[in-house]
């Protein structure tokens, strides 16, 4: 059987065209504490969230050249909650001004039969890992403070172990295409966690 | 070098050392005879000096004094000499010596005696001041020089404290900075952004998704001058709050009669409200919170204002400038709207009547932002963090929606179906026709004297609801006339009732229903009444109807009516009471008490004549008694005849 096409049009989830703006960064486990205390400072006033998520990576690999990548997540401390799908477009290529990384995003919420439609769609999956952390909110911006650990036996989330010595610092806004404020913001909020932890516009192809 | 010759005899001879003393005319120089052995002895022992002594820096005094001594002793010596000029030359030695003897001798008598101080005592010598005198120009120059010098070091002295001084306040206005930065940081929130200090006095940290920014600035108050006095509201750290934010605010919301004119609306209401000022807070504390507070306003009113444009609703909202205009019923008006002074020009009465002061629905407002905070806390929940965390941000529920596969009306029954602006109506439309019901109640309760209307109020309202206990009694019967007793509901367009029957009734917010209903019932009370006094007083009921269908129509209701029979069955009343009619009171006699009667040929028998005949009707106005139960309790007493 043939595999299936792999589609070349840009990906829209419904009528808004929702894009990610993303600043990553990374500080080692003995500043955790210091950063958490900076950010419950900084953040909304809310009870610190933490949360502990298992993410298995698809892909659909077609005769071309890319493959195409879909991200489905749980939570582990939620059973009940739906699975979350996600799609990453490829980054804008803007102006090198903008400071914050941009791309395409559509989110769904899918039920518990999520990997298995995944798998009878084609998709494969790729590798899993599981991320624990806490999560800050300040009013649109998003900060997800995780550790991500290898899965060692694949669907066993009991059995990981961390995949370095650091945690992983991520500032996102969901917003429509178009709001470029919004990179001010997040480049500003990322100016106050300076010293602690730089947060930065890191593109992914060039880590391949 | 010998040369010939004979040698020279040389003779050597020592110089003539003797003094000539006289040369003779022959050339032969007689010599002074050279002194012998004794004389020279005696002349070395002269030149012994004993007032010369190894010590040469003595005192001129005791050099005098010895000299004086010596003098009268060189006398003596001479005397001596003359006496005995072959003395031995040791003569004047032993003379000097034994004088000196003599004078050591009494030197340590006198000191000796000194030592026991029985006898002697050392006293000082007073100084002889004309030895110390010093001429008065050098005393004068020397004094003030030495004043200088003192002077000199004074003024150092004072010029060093008064630096230190002026150094300690400067330093107390530094740390007065210091601690008062400390006072603002603990409770507002400040961050370094360069050199600057800039705060956020917006609700964003509490939830508030409004856009402005709310940042200020902290500034250090430089200027102070030093020489002056320091004023008393003098602080070191001022604030520099955003422009629009300056001034207060605050929602007015009021409910009047219907403008007839719509060209009078978005006028600006720019009544300047005054703050109370807490004492020992502080210029930059009460500026702050100011500024905050229009902020506050500032995003209810946005909110308001934009779900008034979104939402539809069967009369549109008006938004007019600061303003916003809804009816809530026909007739009446609500507005409400943002009032911000600056605080610069005097406020102005744009609006042409003075509005009273009792306008101002307080409660609203202070709902309003109750409401607002709501809202703001509701975004801060934790039901709105994502889990998985990779979610976006939105309500727990709502993102299972799409994995359960709702409709349209499940989703909308979780969403947020009220904003703002209809549940402030909403209050609104309850508060207004709550009070016009008690209005209503009051008004009729100071008209009407009998019967009674009483109301209870329950203090524990919902800002949707209250209830009223309302009894309508007769005075000095209350325990007998009890059967009206109404439980009215009001609601946000309704008023519930609640008879005490079982009855229940809905009215509309009109307010001549509730009237009407209420006159009727007071109708329906005193028939009611009738009745009860009947069992009290051993009558018997012989009908008795609420809805009666006789006589005169009634506009308002219908009318009640009763007929009772005395105990012994002689007489009878009739009431009839209408709530526009009256009431009218029969009393039926027995035929034998009938002026005239009718000579019939088929009744002939006497016993007929204790049936009831004829009715008469009573003047009740005429009646004695304060009220109509005791008109009734007395015709009852009355037509009751003494056993």
């Amino acid at each position: 059987m043939e595999a299936p096409p792999v589609t070349v049009m840009p990906v829209t989830g419904g009528t808004i065209n929702m894009m990610e703006y993303l600043l990553q960064g990374s500080v080692l486990d003995q500043s955790l504490e210091s950063l958490l205390h900076r950010l419950r400072g900084l953040c909304d006033n809310m009870e610190p969230e933490s949360f502990a998520d298992h993410e298995l990576v698809y892909l659909l690999k077609g005769q071309q050249g890319n493959p195409f990548l879909l991200r489905a997540r749980r939570s582990l401390l939620h059973p009940t909650a739906p699975w979350h799908l996600r799609y990453l477009g490829q980054p804008e290529v803007g102006d090198k001004s903008r400071h914050a990384l941009v791309r395409n995003c559509v989110d769904v919420a899918a039920s518990h039969s999520l990997p298995e439609f995944l798998n009878e769609m084609g998709f494969r999956m790729d590798h899993e890992f599981v991320a624990k952390g806490q999560v800050f909110r300040k009013g649109m911006m998003k900060v997800v403070v995780s550790k991500l650990s290898r899965v060692l036996v694949p669907g066993n989330t009991e059995n990981t172990e961390p995949l370095s010595l650091s945690y992983l610092v991520e500032l996102s806004v969901l917003a429509p295409a178009g709001q470029d404020t919004v990179s001010e913001d997040m480049r500003s909020f990322a100016e106050q966690l300076k010293p602690l932890v730089h947060l930065e516009k890191i593109d992914p192809k060039r880590l391949m | 070098m010998m040369s010939g010759g004979p040698a020279v005899r040389v003779s050597i001879e020592s110089s003539c050392e003797r003094q000539v003393q006289e040369v003779s005319l022959d050339g032969m120089e007689t010599y002074v005879p050279p002194l012998s052995m004794s004389q020279n002895l005696a002349k070395l022992a002269q030149r012994i000096d004993f007032g010369q002594s190894s010590d040469s820096d003595e005192e001129g005094l005791e050099r005098e004094s010895r000299e004086q001594w010596s003098k009268p002793e060189a006398e003596e010596d001479e005397g001596m000499v003359k006496f005995q000029p072959s003395l031995w030359p040791w003569d004047s030695v032993r003379n000097n010596l034994r004088s000196s003897l003599t004078e050591m001798c009494v030197l340590h008598d006198v000191l000796s005696v000194l030592k026991e101080k029985k006898y002697m005592a050392l006293d000082p010598v007073s100084q002889d001041p004309s030895v110390a005198k010093t001429p008065q120009v050098f005393q004068l120059i020397s004094k003030k020089k030495s004043l200088a010098t003192a002077a000199q070091l004074l003024l150092k002295g004072a010029e060093k404290l008064t630096k230190s001084v002026v150094e300690n306040q400067e330093q107390r206005r530094q740390r007065d900075f210091n601690s008062e930065l400390l006072r603002l940081r603990s409770q507002w929130k400040l961050r370094k952004v360069g050199d600057k200090i800039l705060g956020d006095l917006s609700y964003r940290s509490a939830g508030s998704l409004f856009p402005h920014h709310g940042t200020f600035e902290v500034i250090k108050n430089t200027d102070l001058d030093l020489d002056k006095k320091i004023p008393d509201d003098y602080c070191p750290l001022n604030v520099q709050i955003p422009s629009e934010l300056e001034g207060s605010a605050y929602i007015k919301v009021s409910i009047q009669k219907q403008s007839p004119d719509i060209g009078d609306l978005g006028t600006v209401n720019l009544f300047r409200r005054q703050a109370k000022t807490k004492p020992g807070s502080q210029m930059w504390h009460l500026r702050l919170e100011a500024a905050q507070n229009v902020l506050l306003c500032k995003e209810i009113f946005a909110q308001l204002s934009r779900e008034a444009v979104q939402i539809k609703s069967q009369i549109p909202h008006i938004v007019v400038k600061n303003q916003i205009i809804s009816q809530p019923f026909p007739g009446l008006q609500l507005s409400i709207s943002l009032c911000h002074s600056t605080g610069e020009k005097k406020s102005q009465r744009a609006s042409p009547d003075k509005s009273k002061p009792d306008d101002h629905l307080y409660v609203l407002e202070h709902n309003l932002h109750q409401l607002i905070r709501e809202f703001h806390k509701q975004t801060l929940s934790s039901v709105v963090m994502p889990h998985p965390a990779s979610a976006p941000f939105s309500h727990k529920r709502m993102r299972l929606a799409g994995p359960m596969a709702y409709d349209k009306a499940e989703i909308s029954s979780l969403q947020q179906n009220e904003g703002l602006l209809e549940k402030i109506i909403k209050q609104a439309k309850h508060i207004f026709l709550r009070s016009r019901t008690a209005r209503t109640i009051d008004s009729l309760a100071s008209r009407i004297e009998d019967p009674q209307i009483q109301a209870h109020w329950s203090n524990i309202n919902d800002v949707y609801e209250s209830s009223v206990k309302v009894l309508i009694t007769s005075q000095g019967y209350e325990q007998i006339c009890k059967s009206i007793q109404l439980q009215l509901n009001i609601g946000v367009e309704q008023i519930r009732v609640v008879h005490r029957d079982g009855r229940v009734i809905t009215l509309s917010h009109q307010e001549q229903e509730l009237q009407d209903f209420l006159l009727s019932q007071m109708s329906q009370h005193q028939v009611h009444a009738v009745q009860q006094l009947a069992k009290v007083m051993g009558w018997h009921v012989l009908s008795f109807s609420n809805h009666v269908g006789l006589g005169p129509i009634e506009s308002i209701g219908n009318a009640s009516a009763i007929t009772v029979a005395s105990p012994n069955g002689e007489y009878a009343i009739s009431v009839r009471n209408g709530p526009e009619s009256g009431c009218k009171v029969l009393v039926q006699f027995p035929r034998s008490q009938a002026k005239e009667l009718p000579k019939s040929d088929v009744v002939q028998d006497a016993k007929w004549t204790h049936l009831r005949g004829p009715y008469k009707e009573v003047h009740w106005g005429r009646m004695e008694g304060r009220n109509f139960v005791y008109k009734m309790e007395l015709l009852m007493a009355a037509l009751t005849p003494c056993p």
